[in-house]
């Protein structure tokens, strides 16, 4: 444990030498923050026609109602927390994408700046190497998202109707931040850096990784068309899933890490 | 009792042998120096001492810790020097990694750099935190790859100082280099590599082994009229100006008799040396390839 501190105190530090390397996930954080507003508040500001008129919005008004926690609100607060619940989910994709960028450097980054060298050559093993490559990417990523959620949080405070923030403390909107996006990160995270320890090149690494948007995405487009509805019980089985993926693709990756090889055949 | 043994080591990617039955030890306060070519499997060699590859077959025992330093520095360029080493001193698991820091710092005079970046160095200054950083565990076995490849002269003198130090701190020290003055000005014993070893030896018995023994003599005037004189005894006398070389078979006991015999010759004799022949000959000849 004591070495994968040491390891992930050097990741953090070499990242805050280095912060131009979040700009994608900043870029994702605000793009997934200010859309639901353009949506939810500035269109139906500037063009003067409320959400609840819209015929679209119907279903969804109807379906917001019967929940207790948005039952108290007007027809145009139930659209909005709708909106703002559904693109929670984006949110969640911050992480992901700052995470990604430093995952996939993890191992190659190292080999090719010939530092991974002298770092085999110390007692750390190959769990606690790729353990703190995952959290060094991790914890800045969902630090990030956290620093969004707040923003967003505020944002539905002071322009959504009143009550409409109450919606993103319920449990499926906790659940979607605090374990579906962490857990997803890390399935990407690790998906990154095992990929990152068997190519000489970080793009590969990054592309892959990437993959996991995909899901999150299909998530996404599920809520929008009505076609899914991710409950607590959908989102636990989900998180339970994601869990069992997170350790076996630390097990893919401890096995998948051949020291031999890239000290020996990569250049 | 040595602290390192290797026992027929052989290391094989795919079909190419890149080591092939190497044998040797290292004893405590040795400084053993692995020359080879380019490709000869000195740096393999290296690693699998360190315990970084596998061999094929054979194997090495270990009386001790070892410290590794890379080819290339490796250091955290965003990180500053002290950053560097305390990540390692923590790696290395030492009960307090900041003191240790703080000694290698000053053991290796480079605390006045400690808040510096690793990428501000200069190459010379990199190679010596690297250095630290492979002795903050204090190591009872050092390996040292190339530790003064691209160090100009001035940086080269102190990292070779620095391992002459390590001599008297009883290590043992395990030099992979190309660079053939630096072996003669550190190594104590000599082994060629390539894949397979070609000579292991002190560099003193490599270059009678392959030269013979020779003494140099300086006379005051022409040292050709007096080679006559010594060839009745002395198989191979060569005359050069004012100097004679002459091939014998024990330094110590012919230089005696040489000058007595020149002396009764005439001769007015200046200095009478053992002459060594440069170890980039006998590097040469090891390896198949006469020197210019």
């Amino acid at each position: 444990m004591k070495r994968i501190v040491a390891l992930l105190g050097k990741e953090l530090a070499d990242l805050r030498g280095n912060p131009a390397v979040f700009m994608p996930a900043i870029i994702t954080g605000v793009i997934s923050i200010v859309m639901p507003f353009i949506i939810a508040i500035a269109v139906p500001y500037f063009s003067g026609e409320r959400l609840a008129d819209s015929s679209d919005f119907k279903i969804a008004v109807e379906m917001y109602r019967t929940q207790p926690a948005t039952r108290g609100l007007d027809a145009e607060g139930a659209i909005q927390a709708m909106i703002f619940q559904q693109f929670l989910i984006l949110l969640v994709l911050t992480p992901v994408a700052g995470a990604m960028s430093v995952a996939a450097y993890a191992v190659v980054g190292e080999k090719q700046a010939r530092t991974l060298e002298p770092l085999l050559a110390t007692p750390l093993t190959t769990f606690e190497l790729l353990a703190a490559k995952v959290l060094g990417a991790l914890v800045p990523g969902i630090l990030l998202a956290l620093v969004c959620f707040t923003l967003y949080v505020g944002g539905v405070v002071v322009l959504a109707h009143p009550g409409v923030y109450r919606t993103l403390f319920l449990p499926r909107a906790l659940l979607t931040m605090f374990l579906l996006g962490p857990l997803a990160s890390l399935a990407a995270l690790q998906m990154a850096v095992c990929v990152s320890s068997r190519v000489n090149d970080a793009r590969s690494a990054q592309q892959i990784g990437a993959l996991i948007i995909l899901p999150i995405t299909l998530l996404l487009v599920g809520e929008f068309t009505a076609n899914l509805q991710l409950t607590s019980a959908l989102l636990l089985t989900m998180s339970a899933g994601l869990a069992m993926l997170n350790v076996a693709l630390m097990l893919v990756g401890i096995r998948l890490f051949d020291r031999e090889s890239i000290l020996t055949r990569w250049k | 009792m040595a602290a390192l043994v290797a026992s027929h080591l052989t290391r094989r990617f795919d079909a190419r042998v890149a080591v092939d039955d190497v044998s040797f030890e290292l004893a405590a306060g040795e400084i053993f120096a692995l020359l080879g070519p380019n490709g000869a499997g000195k740096t393999t060699t290296l690693r699998m001492l360190a315990g970084l590859i596998t061999p094929s077959s054979g194997s090495v025992r270990v009386d001790g810790r070892i410290g590794f330093l890379t080819e290339a520095p490796g250091l955290w360029d965003r990180l500053t020097v002290e950053r560097n080493l305390l990540v390692y001193a923590r790696l290395h698991g030492l009960g307090d990694p900041a003191r240790a820091v703080d000694e290698a710092l000053e053991l290796f005079d480079i605390g006045n750099r400690k808040n510096d970046r690793a990428a501000q160095l200069s190459k010379g200054l990199k190679q010596r935190v690297a250095l630290a950083r492979t002795l903050l565990h204090r190591p009872d076995i050092v390996l040292l790859d190339e530790p003064t490849s691209g160090l100009d002269p001035e940086s080269a003198r102190d990292v070779r100082e620095l391992i002459l130090r390590l001599r008297h701190e009883r290590r043992a020290v395990l030099i992979s280099t190309h660079n053939l003055d630096e072996v003669q000005r550190v190594a104590d014993r000599v082994a060629v590599l390539r894949a397979r070893l070609v000579a292991l030896d002190t560099p003193a018995a490599l270059r009678a082994r392959l030269f013979g023994s020779r003494l140099l003599i300086t006379l005051q005037g022409e040292a050709a009229r007096f080679a006559d004189a010594l060839k009745p005894a002395m198989k191979d006398v060569r005359a050069n100006g004012r100097t004679l070389s002459v091939a014998v078979d024990d330094v110590e006991s012919a230089a005696p008799n040489v000058v007595r015999t020149l002396v009764t010759a005439g001769a007015d004799v200046v200095s009478v040396i053992p002459e060594e022949a440069p170890l980039e000959d006998v590097y040469l000849r090891l390896l198949g390839k006469e020197a210019p």
